[in-house]
Protein backbone atom coordinates (compact mmCIF):
# COMPACT_ATOMS: atom_id res chain seq x y z
CA UNK A 1 0.00 0.00 0.00
CA UNK A 2 1.11 3.60 -0.87
CA UNK A 3 -0.10 6.49 1.26
CA UNK A 4 1.04 10.17 0.73
CA UNK A 5 -0.58 11.81 3.83
CA UNK A 6 -1.32 15.42 4.49
CA UNK A 7 1.93 15.44 1.85
CA UNK A 8 2.83 19.29 0.70
CA UNK A 9 5.89 20.42 -1.95
CA UNK A 10 7.26 23.76 -2.01
CA UNK A 11 9.29 23.94 -5.59
CA UNK A 12 8.96 28.08 -5.26
CA UNK A 13 7.34 28.65 -8.34
CA UNK A 14 4.78 25.72 -7.46
CA UNK A 15 3.02 24.40 -4.57
CA UNK A 16 1.70 20.78 -3.82
CA UNK A 17 -0.55 21.24 -0.88
CA UNK A 18 -1.77 18.72 1.00
CA UNK A 19 -2.32 15.67 -0.71
CA UNK A 20 -3.71 12.68 0.78
CA UNK A 21 -4.06 9.68 -1.63
CA UNK A 22 -3.97 5.52 -0.31
CA UNK A 23 -3.60 3.48 -3.04
CA UNK A 24 -4.07 -0.16 -2.41
CA UNK A 25 -1.79 -2.88 -3.13
CA UNK A 26 -2.26 -4.31 -6.98
CA UNK A 27 -4.51 -1.51 -8.15
CA UNK A 28 -3.99 0.38 -11.02
CA UNK A 29 -4.55 4.05 -10.01
CA UNK A 30 -4.92 6.87 -12.34
CA UNK A 31 -3.20 10.82 -11.39
CA UNK A 32 -5.57 12.72 -13.67
CA UNK A 33 -5.14 17.00 -14.40
CA UNK A 34 -4.23 19.57 -16.53
CA UNK A 35 -1.07 20.64 -18.20
CA UNK A 36 0.82 22.46 -15.03
CA UNK A 37 -1.89 20.98 -12.16
CA UNK A 38 1.10 19.47 -10.36
CA UNK A 39 0.50 15.35 -11.51
CA UNK A 40 3.83 14.93 -12.41
CA UNK A 41 5.27 16.81 -9.14
CA UNK A 42 3.27 14.05 -7.09
CA UNK A 43 5.24 10.55 -9.12
CA UNK A 44 8.50 12.46 -8.78
CA UNK A 45 7.89 13.14 -5.14
CA UNK A 46 6.36 9.55 -4.63
CA UNK A 47 10.09 8.73 -6.92
CA UNK A 48 11.82 10.69 -4.36
CA UNK A 49 13.09 13.62 -5.90
CA UNK A 50 11.74 16.14 -3.60
CA UNK A 51 11.81 16.79 0.27
CA UNK A 52 8.13 17.37 1.81
CA UNK A 53 8.01 20.73 3.41
CA UNK A 54 4.45 18.90 5.51
CA UNK A 55 3.40 15.08 5.57
CA UNK A 56 4.89 12.15 5.05
CA UNK A 57 4.91 9.21 1.97
CA UNK A 58 4.08 5.56 3.19
CA UNK A 59 5.15 2.68 1.14
CA UNK A 60 3.75 -0.72 3.31
CA UNK A 61 2.98 1.00 6.65
CA UNK A 62 6.98 2.21 6.34
CA UNK A 63 7.52 5.89 6.70
CA UNK A 64 9.86 6.72 3.44
CA UNK A 65 9.62 10.29 3.18
CA UNK A 66 13.44 10.36 3.77
CA UNK A 67 14.49 7.65 1.51
CA UNK A 68 16.65 7.79 -1.22
CA UNK A 69 15.56 7.74 -4.71
CA UNK A 70 17.63 4.52 -5.32
CA UNK A 71 16.51 2.71 -2.31
CA UNK A 72 12.73 2.84 -2.82
CA UNK A 73 12.65 0.00 -5.44
CA UNK A 74 9.92 1.91 -7.27
CA UNK A 75 10.45 1.27 -10.84
CA UNK A 76 9.76 4.15 -12.92
CA UNK A 77 8.62 5.43 -16.73
CA UNK A 78 9.39 9.15 -17.73
CA UNK A 79 7.26 10.97 -20.26
CA UNK A 80 10.04 11.23 -22.78
CA UNK A 81 10.99 7.46 -22.34
CA UNK A 82 14.24 8.89 -20.38
CA UNK A 83 16.75 6.31 -22.18
CA UNK A 84 20.52 6.21 -21.68
CA UNK A 85 21.35 7.82 -25.39
CA UNK A 86 25.01 5.91 -25.21
CA UNK A 87 23.91 2.72 -24.53
CA UNK A 88 22.09 0.27 -26.48
CA UNK A 89 18.27 -1.10 -25.65
CA UNK A 90 19.78 -3.94 -23.92
CA UNK A 91 22.11 -1.51 -21.79
CA UNK A 92 19.97 0.38 -21.72
CA UNK A 93 17.48 -2.49 -19.73
CA UNK A 94 20.55 -4.18 -17.84
CA UNK A 95 21.27 -0.80 -16.46
CA UNK A 96 19.71 -1.21 -13.08
CA UNK A 97 20.33 -5.18 -12.63
CA UNK A 98 24.31 -3.99 -13.30
CA UNK A 99 23.91 -1.24 -10.60
CA UNK A 100 22.51 -4.52 -8.22
CA UNK A 101 25.30 -6.18 -9.57
CA UNK A 102 23.62 -9.10 -10.44
CA UNK A 103 25.60 -11.66 -12.15
CA UNK A 104 26.22 -11.89 -16.00
CA UNK A 105 24.03 -15.18 -16.99
CA UNK A 106 21.55 -13.88 -14.50
CA UNK A 107 21.37 -10.17 -16.18
CA UNK A 108 21.27 -12.07 -19.39
CA UNK A 109 18.31 -14.39 -19.01
CA UNK A 110 16.32 -11.38 -17.45
CA UNK A 111 16.70 -9.21 -20.03
CA UNK A 112 15.98 -11.60 -22.70
CA UNK A 113 12.74 -12.73 -20.64
CA UNK A 114 11.36 -9.19 -20.26
CA UNK A 115 12.34 -8.28 -23.87
CA UNK A 116 10.16 -11.33 -25.05
CA UNK A 117 7.50 -10.14 -22.79
CA UNK A 118 7.34 -6.75 -24.20
CA UNK A 119 8.08 -8.01 -28.08
CA UNK A 120 11.20 -5.96 -27.85
CA UNK A 121 14.07 -9.10 -29.00
CA UNK A 122 14.71 -7.69 -32.21
CA UNK A 123 15.96 -4.11 -30.38
CA UNK A 124 18.07 -5.21 -28.32
CA UNK A 125 21.35 -3.95 -30.49
CA UNK A 126 19.97 -1.25 -31.39
CA UNK A 127 20.56 2.47 -29.82
CA UNK A 128 17.53 4.83 -28.40
CA UNK A 129 17.93 7.37 -31.49
CA UNK A 130 16.91 4.68 -33.95
CA UNK A 131 13.80 3.83 -32.15
CA UNK A 132 10.48 4.41 -32.75
CA UNK A 133 7.97 5.96 -29.79
CA UNK A 134 5.99 3.04 -29.09
CA UNK A 135 9.46 0.88 -29.36
CA UNK A 136 11.12 3.52 -26.82
CA UNK A 137 8.29 3.50 -24.04
CA UNK A 138 8.43 -0.09 -24.31
CA UNK A 139 12.18 0.11 -23.63
CA UNK A 140 11.62 2.21 -21.05
CA UNK A 141 9.09 -0.51 -19.52
CA UNK A 142 11.42 -3.09 -20.21
CA UNK A 143 14.29 -1.17 -17.97
CA UNK A 144 11.83 -0.60 -15.14
CA UNK A 145 10.29 -3.87 -15.06
CA UNK A 146 13.31 -6.05 -15.15
CA UNK A 147 14.36 -5.19 -11.83
CA UNK A 148 11.28 -6.43 -10.37
CA UNK A 149 9.55 -3.09 -8.76
CA UNK A 150 6.62 -3.38 -6.29
CA UNK A 151 5.39 -0.25 -7.70
CA UNK A 152 5.74 1.25 -11.32
CA UNK A 153 4.94 4.94 -11.36
CA UNK A 154 4.16 6.24 -15.15
CA UNK A 155 4.53 9.96 -16.38
CA UNK A 156 2.04 10.61 -19.22
CA UNK A 157 3.36 7.11 -20.61
CA UNK A 158 0.90 7.11 -23.83
CA UNK A 159 0.85 10.98 -24.55
CA UNK A 160 3.36 10.74 -27.58
CA UNK A 161 2.45 7.96 -28.88
CA UNK A 162 -0.43 7.68 -31.78
CA UNK A 163 -4.00 6.14 -31.23
CA UNK A 164 -3.06 2.46 -32.66
CA UNK A 165 0.20 2.42 -30.49
CA UNK A 166 -2.45 3.36 -27.85
CA UNK A 167 -4.35 0.62 -27.68
CA UNK A 168 -2.05 -1.81 -27.96
CA UNK A 169 0.03 -0.29 -25.11
CA UNK A 170 -3.33 -0.08 -23.15
CA UNK A 171 -3.27 -4.14 -23.72
CA UNK A 172 0.12 -4.02 -22.79
CA UNK A 173 -0.58 -2.63 -19.57
CA UNK A 174 -3.49 -4.79 -18.18
CA UNK A 175 -1.35 -7.33 -19.18
CA UNK A 176 1.79 -6.61 -17.70
CA UNK A 177 -0.81 -6.13 -14.52
CA UNK A 178 -1.75 -9.78 -14.52
CA UNK A 179 1.54 -11.01 -15.16
CA UNK A 180 3.96 -9.27 -12.60
CA UNK A 181 1.34 -8.26 -10.06
CA UNK A 182 2.95 -4.61 -9.22
CA UNK A 183 0.41 -1.66 -8.00
CA UNK A 184 0.61 0.81 -10.91
CA UNK A 185 0.22 4.73 -10.50
CA UNK A 186 0.26 6.52 -13.82
CA UNK A 187 -0.31 10.56 -14.74
CA UNK A 188 -2.43 11.71 -17.59
CA UNK A 189 -4.26 14.38 -18.99
CA UNK A 190 -6.58 11.79 -20.80
CA UNK A 191 -9.79 10.85 -18.99
CA UNK A 192 -10.34 8.19 -22.01
CA UNK A 193 -7.12 6.98 -20.65
CA UNK A 194 -7.71 6.92 -17.12
CA UNK A 195 -11.47 5.78 -17.40
CA UNK A 196 -9.46 2.62 -19.78
CA UNK A 197 -7.12 1.88 -17.62
CA UNK A 198 -7.47 2.31 -13.68
CA UNK A 199 -9.61 1.28 -10.92
CA UNK A 200 -9.75 5.07 -8.92
CA UNK A 201 -8.74 8.21 -10.00
CA UNK A 202 -7.38 11.17 -8.38
CA UNK A 203 -8.04 14.63 -9.73
CA UNK A 204 -5.49 17.03 -9.38
CA UNK A 205 -5.65 21.14 -10.07
CA UNK A 206 -3.50 23.85 -8.87
CA UNK A 207 -1.39 21.61 -6.92
CA UNK A 208 -4.42 20.56 -4.47
CA UNK A 209 -5.96 17.14 -4.65
CA UNK A 210 -9.83 18.11 -6.31
CA UNK A 211 -11.38 14.46 -5.82
CA UNK A 212 -10.66 10.68 -5.57
CA UNK A 213 -13.26 8.27 -7.35
CA UNK A 214 -13.71 5.03 -9.24
CA UNK A 215 -12.92 5.71 -12.53
CA UNK A 216 -16.37 4.12 -13.67
CA UNK A 217 -17.61 7.37 -12.32
CA UNK A 218 -15.42 10.43 -13.32
CA UNK A 219 -16.71 12.14 -15.85
CA UNK A 220 -15.95 15.49 -18.10
CA UNK A 221 -17.51 18.23 -15.30
CA UNK A 222 -15.23 16.96 -12.88
CA UNK A 223 -12.35 18.00 -14.31
CA UNK A 224 -13.31 21.77 -14.72
CA UNK B 1 10.85 23.07 -63.72
CA UNK B 2 11.85 27.13 -62.96
CA UNK B 3 15.57 26.62 -60.92
CA UNK B 4 15.20 28.56 -57.64
CA UNK B 5 16.01 32.07 -57.64
CA UNK B 6 19.70 33.22 -56.34
CA UNK B 7 20.09 35.92 -54.63
CA UNK B 8 23.59 37.49 -54.07
CA UNK B 9 23.45 39.79 -50.76
CA UNK B 10 25.95 42.36 -49.87
CA UNK B 11 26.81 41.36 -46.03
CA UNK B 12 27.16 38.01 -47.44
CA UNK B 13 30.15 39.27 -49.69
CA UNK B 14 31.45 41.40 -47.51
CA UNK B 15 31.44 38.79 -44.49
CA UNK B 16 32.76 36.36 -46.88
CA UNK B 17 35.68 39.18 -47.90
CA UNK B 18 36.61 39.29 -44.27
CA UNK B 19 36.77 35.61 -43.31
CA UNK B 20 39.03 35.86 -46.62
CA UNK B 21 41.35 38.14 -44.97
CA UNK B 22 41.64 36.68 -41.80
CA UNK B 23 42.71 33.31 -42.91
CA UNK B 24 45.13 34.68 -44.89
CA UNK B 25 46.79 37.11 -42.29
CA UNK B 26 46.58 33.84 -40.01
CA UNK B 27 47.91 31.48 -42.85
CA UNK B 28 50.70 34.31 -43.90
CA UNK B 29 51.78 34.50 -40.49
CA UNK B 30 52.03 30.88 -39.57
CA UNK B 31 53.06 29.75 -42.64
CA UNK B 32 56.30 32.55 -42.61
CA UNK B 33 57.58 30.49 -38.89
CA UNK B 34 57.47 27.16 -40.79
CA UNK B 35 58.81 28.20 -44.54
CA UNK B 36 61.63 29.74 -42.28
CA UNK B 37 62.50 27.62 -39.23
CA UNK B 38 61.50 24.15 -41.66
CA UNK B 39 64.97 24.01 -42.70
CA UNK B 40 66.69 23.97 -38.94
CA UNK B 41 64.61 21.31 -37.58
CA UNK B 42 66.94 18.48 -38.36
CA UNK B 43 69.36 20.58 -36.74
CA UNK B 44 67.53 21.77 -33.96
CA UNK B 45 66.94 17.46 -33.20
CA UNK B 46 70.35 17.16 -33.08
CA UNK B 47 70.59 19.83 -30.26
CA UNK B 48 70.17 18.52 -26.57
CA UNK B 49 68.85 21.20 -25.40
CA UNK B 50 66.12 21.53 -27.89
CA UNK B 51 65.32 18.12 -26.94
CA UNK B 52 65.67 18.64 -22.93
CA UNK B 53 62.94 21.36 -24.40
CA UNK B 54 60.66 18.90 -25.80
CA UNK B 55 60.78 16.50 -23.04
CA UNK B 56 59.90 18.78 -20.42
CA UNK B 57 57.34 20.84 -22.60
CA UNK B 58 55.72 17.43 -22.84
CA UNK B 59 56.08 16.21 -19.28
CA UNK B 60 54.75 19.56 -17.68
CA UNK B 61 51.87 19.55 -20.35
CA UNK B 62 50.94 16.25 -19.67
CA UNK B 63 51.31 16.47 -15.89
CA UNK B 64 49.39 19.42 -15.35
CA UNK B 65 46.86 18.53 -18.03
CA UNK B 66 45.97 15.02 -15.56
CA UNK B 67 45.94 17.28 -12.60
CA UNK B 68 43.49 19.72 -14.02
CA UNK B 69 40.79 16.88 -15.10
CA UNK B 70 41.48 15.68 -11.32
CA UNK B 71 40.39 18.61 -10.24
CA UNK B 72 38.00 20.51 -12.56
CA UNK B 73 35.66 17.00 -13.00
CA UNK B 74 34.73 16.85 -9.45
CA UNK B 75 34.71 21.00 -9.23
CA UNK B 76 32.51 21.15 -12.47
CA UNK B 77 29.80 18.66 -11.00
CA UNK B 78 30.00 20.40 -7.20
CA UNK B 79 28.99 23.94 -9.18
CA UNK B 80 26.47 22.03 -11.39
CA UNK B 81 24.90 19.03 -9.95
CA UNK B 82 24.74 20.17 -6.47
CA UNK B 83 23.19 22.26 -3.72
CA UNK B 84 26.29 24.34 -3.27
CA UNK B 85 25.56 27.18 -0.78
CA UNK B 86 26.81 30.29 -2.37
CA UNK B 87 27.17 29.08 -5.74
CA UNK B 88 27.42 32.05 -8.22
CA UNK B 89 30.13 33.30 -6.09
CA UNK B 90 32.10 30.06 -6.37
CA UNK B 91 31.79 30.61 -10.36
CA UNK B 92 32.93 34.24 -10.15
CA UNK B 93 35.77 33.75 -7.85
CA UNK B 94 37.02 30.11 -10.11
CA UNK B 95 36.42 31.91 -13.63
CA UNK B 96 38.26 35.13 -12.60
CA UNK B 97 41.62 34.04 -13.54
CA UNK B 98 39.87 33.69 -17.31
CA UNK B 99 39.87 37.48 -17.72
CA UNK B 100 43.87 37.91 -15.97
CA UNK B 101 47.17 37.94 -17.79
CA UNK B 102 49.30 34.80 -16.98
CA UNK B 103 51.90 36.58 -16.20
CA UNK B 104 49.60 38.13 -13.47
CA UNK B 105 48.72 34.95 -12.72
CA UNK B 106 52.13 33.40 -12.43
CA UNK B 107 53.08 36.57 -10.42
CA UNK B 108 50.42 35.47 -7.75
CA UNK B 109 51.77 32.01 -7.61
CA UNK B 110 54.88 33.40 -6.92
CA UNK B 111 54.07 35.60 -4.04
CA UNK B 112 52.31 31.97 -2.64
CA UNK B 113 54.78 30.36 -2.97
CA UNK B 114 57.28 32.73 -1.72
CA UNK B 115 55.52 32.67 1.33
CA UNK B 116 55.36 29.98 4.97
CA UNK B 117 53.67 27.76 2.53
CA UNK B 118 56.42 27.33 0.16
CA UNK B 119 58.95 27.26 2.94
CA UNK B 120 56.52 24.52 4.25
CA UNK B 121 56.26 22.69 1.19
CA UNK B 122 60.29 23.34 0.23
CA UNK B 123 61.04 21.27 3.36
CA UNK B 124 59.15 18.64 2.49
CA UNK B 125 61.09 18.42 -0.49
CA UNK B 126 58.86 19.81 -2.87
CA UNK B 127 60.09 22.77 -4.12
CA UNK B 128 57.93 25.08 -6.88
CA UNK B 129 59.80 28.45 -7.20
CA UNK B 130 62.58 28.09 -9.96
CA UNK B 131 62.12 24.26 -10.73
CA UNK B 132 60.08 22.38 -13.39
CA UNK B 133 56.93 22.20 -10.10
CA UNK B 134 57.01 26.15 -10.64
CA UNK B 135 56.02 25.55 -14.67
CA UNK B 136 53.12 22.31 -13.49
CA UNK B 137 51.72 24.92 -11.00
CA UNK B 138 51.55 27.80 -13.15
CA UNK B 139 50.29 25.66 -16.01
CA UNK B 140 47.43 24.39 -13.08
CA UNK B 141 46.66 27.94 -12.45
CA UNK B 142 46.03 28.94 -15.85
CA UNK B 143 44.18 26.12 -17.24
CA UNK B 144 41.88 24.61 -14.10
CA UNK B 145 39.60 27.53 -14.83
CA UNK B 146 39.25 26.89 -18.35
CA UNK B 147 39.14 23.20 -17.97
CA UNK B 148 36.26 23.53 -15.24
CA UNK B 149 34.12 26.02 -18.05
CA UNK B 150 34.08 23.27 -20.79
CA UNK B 151 33.53 20.42 -18.15
CA UNK B 152 30.89 22.46 -16.39
CA UNK B 153 29.44 23.53 -19.61
CA UNK B 154 29.12 19.87 -21.02
CA UNK B 155 27.60 18.98 -17.26
CA UNK B 156 25.16 21.28 -17.63
CA UNK B 157 24.35 19.90 -21.11
CA UNK B 158 23.56 16.56 -19.61
CA UNK B 159 19.38 16.23 -19.05
CA UNK B 160 18.85 15.83 -15.25
CA UNK B 161 15.93 13.24 -16.16
CA UNK B 162 18.55 10.48 -16.93
CA UNK B 163 20.07 10.92 -13.95
CA UNK B 164 17.09 10.74 -12.08
CA UNK B 165 15.95 7.73 -14.53
CA UNK B 166 19.12 6.36 -13.45
CA UNK B 167 18.44 6.98 -9.58
CA UNK B 168 14.98 5.21 -10.22
CA UNK B 169 17.04 1.94 -11.15
CA UNK B 170 19.09 1.96 -8.17
CA UNK B 171 22.19 4.12 -8.69
CA UNK B 172 23.87 6.12 -5.90
CA UNK B 173 24.36 9.46 -6.66
CA UNK B 174 28.76 8.30 -7.51
CA UNK B 175 26.80 5.63 -9.51
CA UNK B 176 24.77 7.96 -11.72
CA UNK B 177 27.77 10.21 -12.27
CA UNK B 178 29.85 7.49 -13.32
CA UNK B 179 27.85 5.77 -15.54
CA UNK B 180 25.21 8.56 -17.14
CA UNK B 181 26.56 11.82 -16.56
CA UNK B 182 30.29 11.30 -17.41
CA UNK B 183 29.86 9.52 -20.18
CA UNK B 184 27.49 11.68 -21.82
CA UNK B 185 30.24 14.45 -21.64
CA UNK B 186 32.98 12.29 -22.94
CA UNK B 187 33.57 14.40 -25.95
CA UNK B 188 33.87 17.74 -23.96
CA UNK B 189 36.28 16.09 -21.35
CA UNK B 190 38.29 14.83 -24.05
CA UNK B 191 38.15 17.56 -25.74
CA UNK B 192 39.21 19.92 -23.00
CA UNK B 193 41.87 17.41 -22.06
CA UNK B 194 43.48 18.32 -25.59
CA UNK B 195 43.16 22.28 -25.35
CA UNK B 196 44.45 22.28 -21.93
CA UNK B 197 47.63 19.93 -23.18
CA UNK B 198 48.17 22.21 -25.99
CA UNK B 199 47.35 25.85 -24.08
CA UNK B 200 50.05 24.38 -21.60
CA UNK B 201 52.63 23.47 -24.34
CA UNK B 202 52.09 26.92 -25.20
CA UNK B 203 52.35 28.94 -22.01
CA UNK B 204 55.40 31.18 -20.79
CA UNK B 205 54.25 34.18 -19.06
CA UNK B 206 53.03 32.40 -16.12
CA UNK B 207 55.44 29.71 -15.92
CA UNK B 208 58.39 32.47 -16.14
CA UNK B 209 57.15 34.00 -13.61
CA UNK B 210 57.56 30.83 -10.96
CA UNK B 211 60.16 29.19 -12.63
CA UNK B 212 62.18 31.41 -14.50
CA UNK B 213 64.52 30.21 -17.03
CA UNK B 214 67.34 28.11 -16.56
CA UNK B 215 69.04 26.35 -18.86
CA UNK B 216 68.17 22.81 -19.25
CA UNK B 217 66.96 22.73 -15.99
CA UNK B 218 63.17 24.78 -16.34
CA UNK B 219 63.59 25.48 -19.78
CA UNK B 220 60.54 24.19 -21.80
CA UNK B 221 59.90 24.68 -26.14
CA UNK B 222 58.51 28.72 -25.86
CA UNK B 223 61.53 29.32 -23.18
CA UNK B 224 63.58 28.07 -25.73
CA UNK B 225 61.99 30.29 -28.74
CA UNK B 226 62.71 33.06 -25.81
CA UNK B 227 66.09 32.41 -24.90
CA UNK B 228 66.98 31.80 -28.49
CA UNK B 229 66.07 35.07 -30.05
CA UNK B 230 67.46 36.69 -27.18
CA UNK B 231 70.49 35.28 -27.72
CA UNK B 232 70.41 36.09 -31.60
CA UNK B 233 70.17 32.33 -32.50
CA UNK B 234 66.84 33.17 -34.83
CA UNK B 235 67.05 29.69 -36.43
CA UNK B 236 67.25 27.74 -33.56
CA UNK B 237 63.80 29.89 -32.33
CA UNK B 238 62.42 28.95 -35.24
CA UNK B 239 62.90 25.59 -35.45
CA UNK B 240 61.84 25.22 -32.00
CA UNK B 241 58.49 27.73 -32.91
CA UNK B 242 58.00 25.38 -35.63
CA UNK B 243 57.85 21.83 -33.71
CA UNK B 244 55.47 24.02 -31.23
CA UNK B 245 53.36 24.77 -34.57
CA UNK B 246 53.44 21.08 -35.18
CA UNK B 247 52.29 20.03 -31.66
CA UNK B 248 49.32 22.22 -31.71
CA UNK B 249 48.40 21.09 -34.75
CA UNK B 250 48.08 17.70 -33.87
CA UNK B 251 46.42 18.42 -30.80
CA UNK B 252 43.78 20.65 -32.69
CA UNK B 253 43.29 17.76 -35.42
CA UNK B 254 42.90 15.62 -31.94
CA UNK B 255 40.65 17.79 -30.86
CA UNK B 256 37.92 18.24 -33.98
CA UNK B 257 37.93 14.57 -34.21
CA UNK B 258 36.65 14.05 -30.64
CA UNK B 259 34.35 17.18 -30.33
CA UNK B 260 32.67 16.99 -34.00
CA UNK B 261 29.12 17.81 -32.37
CA UNK B 262 30.73 19.14 -29.40
CA UNK B 263 33.48 21.13 -30.22
CA UNK B 264 31.52 24.17 -31.23
CA UNK B 265 29.78 24.29 -27.99
CA UNK B 266 33.36 24.17 -26.52
CA UNK B 267 34.30 27.06 -28.34
CA UNK B 268 31.90 28.78 -27.95
CA UNK B 269 32.40 28.59 -24.03
CA UNK B 270 35.73 29.58 -24.15
CA UNK B 271 35.04 33.03 -26.28
CA UNK B 272 32.36 33.97 -23.69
Amino acid sequence: MIALENFSVNLGQFYLKNINIRVAKGEIFAILGATGAGKTVILEALAGLYTAENGAIYIDQQNVSNTLPEERNLGYVHQDYSLFPHLSVYQNIEFGLKIKKIPKTERLNKVKDISHVLGIEHLLSRYPRTLSGGEQQRTALARALVMNPKILLMDEPFSALDCNTKERMYDMINMIHERYGCTIIFVTHDLHEAKRLADRVAVIQNGELKMICSSCEIQNKDLL
Amino acid sequence: MKSPQKHVYLFDILANLTAVLVMLFILVALSSIVVKGFPYIGEAFLSEEVRFAVKLSLYTSSVSTLVCLLLAIPTAYAVTKTSLPFKRFFEIIIELPLSLPHIVLGLCLLLIFSSDFGTFLKAHDFKVIFEVNGIISAHIFINLPFVIRIIKTAFMGVDSRLEFAARTLGASKFKMFWRVTLPLSKNAVIGAMILAWSRALGEFGGALMVAGITRMKTETLTANVYLNMATGDVGQALASATILLIISLISLLLFNAFNKQTGLKILCCINT
